[in-house]
């Protein structure tokens, strides 16, 4: 398994879209760190260091179209058949293919936590104090961990549709496209999800109250009532929905045609 | 000797039409087969299926006695095929793709081997973006052969190659068969599958019309050929239409031996005839002809059947 994890990853690391995309992610932590330095009014510091200086929205958007791509350039450069007829099954080969995935977003956090780190020591080391508190028994800096974990687990509950609809559809554009409407589509039906689930509380299970688990925790007393869940209920669910939609795409890998 | 590939009565559908007809073989190790049939008659999907690409609907298939499914297929660890069109990811090298797919001991060793058995040097360092066909198409076959595995399995290997490679590979195929590899090679090049193959697959409409040798085939067909250069080609034209020798189209002078006693005929009678003989060559029968006439029999004879049926 780990032969291909590492076959996955050198494919990875050998793409020139990486490296152009995590100097655009470091460029723009950078940015977003002088600019909360000059305008700290605009730019709250400790709001930006919470929000790892704007770095989670990119590395949505870029672990999407990392996933569709995964699975798609197999077929678009008709490179699939090579990598099946060896000896391994298919589900290692779509298990590897999460693995690396999972391994790249892990990275894309890691990376843009310590540039966030590194940013408040040269810009914010008098100005900023990361360890104080900022409300639920929570300093700023471990809040802006919390979100991290929880955006973490709701951007695999958006991976793990976007790699079912790229072994569906064998299509980058159509993965990719669903899944950043998926990113915005939670922020966008709030207010008619609140309205259904004070009407039918069951109506909270579904998958996109699961993506609002990060602004749960951003703003702590706001959503809870709304949604009626607890934080270790949007845990559960996000893993629970992960696992479903994994498990579909592995039915449908394992079933298809080559 | 037990064989590395073998097919027992095996069944494939796409929906409802019916595309693998009971087919069955087996392959002997250490043989160049070759697997030959007219367009749509089923030779890629029996390969893709062979290698665990297409799910199949009845009989088995087993590689070195292990069975393979598309879910489960480790005996293709003793495989290494090109099938199509080689699959290449314009962003890496052809070094790169090699490592990749390099397995076992000795990956550097095989790399390097296989670079120079295909005379890959002057491109390997390059991004597979800028390659022509022929590159491509190397690499693929390199691909295929880097784990030197003890099958190999080639759709169209010489598609792109320019004659220097396509003696290249012959050359490989032909040395890695001594120590043993087994290959399976489907192509229309049928004048240069007539160089490599000692066995042949033949399929029709999903049904394998016969498994024979290279040789049986060729002399089955009873085509041999008679070529000759003489002092005057006109006159001993003349001479063979007179005597009622069969001729063949061919500008050059080509009588079709019937039997053992055409050639002496044949001499005795240009002689007499004033004509001097250059030159005597004895042509086999070719694989094109034998082929056609094989699927025209085999299609007769279904023809025949299913109106003895109705």
């Amino acid at each position: 398994m780990w032969t291909l994890v590492r076959q996955e990853s050198f494919k990875l690391i050998r793409k020139n879209s990486t490296w152009i995309s995590t100097s655009f992610l470091v460029g723009v932590e950078i940015l977003f760190a002088f600019l909360a330095r000059i305008y700290p009014k605009t730019f709250v510091p400790a709001n930006m260091f919470e929000s790892l200086y704007f770095s989670r929205p990119i590395i949505n958007f870029y672990m999407i179209a990392a996933t569709a791509t995964i699975i798609t350039m197999e077929f678009q450069y008709g490179t699939m058949k090579q990598v099946l007829y060896r000896r391994y099954s298919r589900g290692q080969i779509l298990v590897s293919k999460w693995l690396a995935i999972f391994l790249y977003t892990f990275f894309w956090y890691v990376l843009s936590t310590g540039i966030a780190l590194l940013m408040k020591a040269l810009l914010f080391r008098h100005r900023l104090n990361i360890h104080q508190g900022a409300g639920d028994g929570m300093s700023i800096f471990t809040r802006g961990l919390a979100i991290s974990a929880a955006s973490f687990l709701s951007l695999w509950l958006l991976l793990s549709v976007v790699f079912l609809l790229a072994n569906l559809f064998r299509n980058s554009a159509a993965a990719v496209s669903v899944g950043i409407i998926g990113y915005f589509a939670s922020n966008i039906v709030t207010q008619l999800l609140t309205l259904l689930i004070q009407k039918w509380d069951w109506a909270k299970w579904n998958p996109v109250t699961m993506t609002l688990y990060p602004s749960m925790l951003a703003h702590p007393g706001y959503y809870q009532p709304l949604l009626r869940m607890q934080g270790w209920q949007m845990c559960l669910g996000n893993v629970i929905y992960i696992a479903i939609f994994l498990w579909i795409g592995y039915y449908v890998f394992n079933k298809r045609n080559v | 000797m037990s064989s590395i590939l073998s097919v027992q009565n095996l069944n494939k559908n796409f929906g409802n039409k019916h595309v693998l007809h009971d087919v069955s073989f087996d392959l002997t190790p250490g043989h160049i087969v070759g697997l030959v049939g007219p367009n749509g008659a089923g030779k890629s999907t029996l390969m893709k299926t062979m290698l665990g690409l297409f799910n199949y609907d009845s009989g088995s298939i087993k590689i070195a006695g292990e069975k393979v499914t598309p879910q489960k297929h480790e005996s293709l660890s003793k495989v290494g095929a090109l099938i199509e069109y080689p699959g290449i990811y314009p962003f890496l090298t052809g070094w790169d793709h090699l490592q990749l797919f390099a397995d076992g001991d000795h990956q550097l060793i095989h790399i390097q081997k296989i670079i120079s058995q295909l005379n890959m040097d002057s491109f390997i360092k390059r991004k597979a973006k800028g390659y022509s066909l022929g590159m491509k198409q190397k690499l693929g076959i390199a691909l295929a052969l880097v784990n030197f595995p003890d099958l190999v399995i080639l759709d169209e290997p010489m598609n792109g190659l320019d004659p220097e490679a396509t003696k290249e590979l012959r050359d490989l195929i032909i040395s890695e068969s001594l120590k043993g590899t087994t290959f399976l090679i489907s192509s229309h090049i049928l004048s240069e599958l007539q160089r490599l193959a000692q066995d042949l697959l033949i399929i029709d409409e999903g049904r394998i019309v016969q498994q024979t040798t290279m040789h049986d085939l060729l002399a089955s067909q009873g085509k041999q050929t008679i070529m000759l250069m003489t002092s005057d080609d006109k006159k001993a034209r003349q001479l063979l239409k007179k005597a009622k020798f069969k001729t063949t189209p061919d500008p050059r002078v080509e009588v079709v031996a019937t039997d053992d006693h055409t050639m002496p005929e044949v001499l005795h009678l240009l002689v007499e005839g004033g004509v001097d003989i250059l030159d005597v060559t004895r042509l086999e029968g070719n694989l094109e002809s034998s082929l056609l006439e094989v699927l025209k029999q085999s299609r007769i004879k279904k023809r025949l059947a299913e109106e003895e049926a109705e």
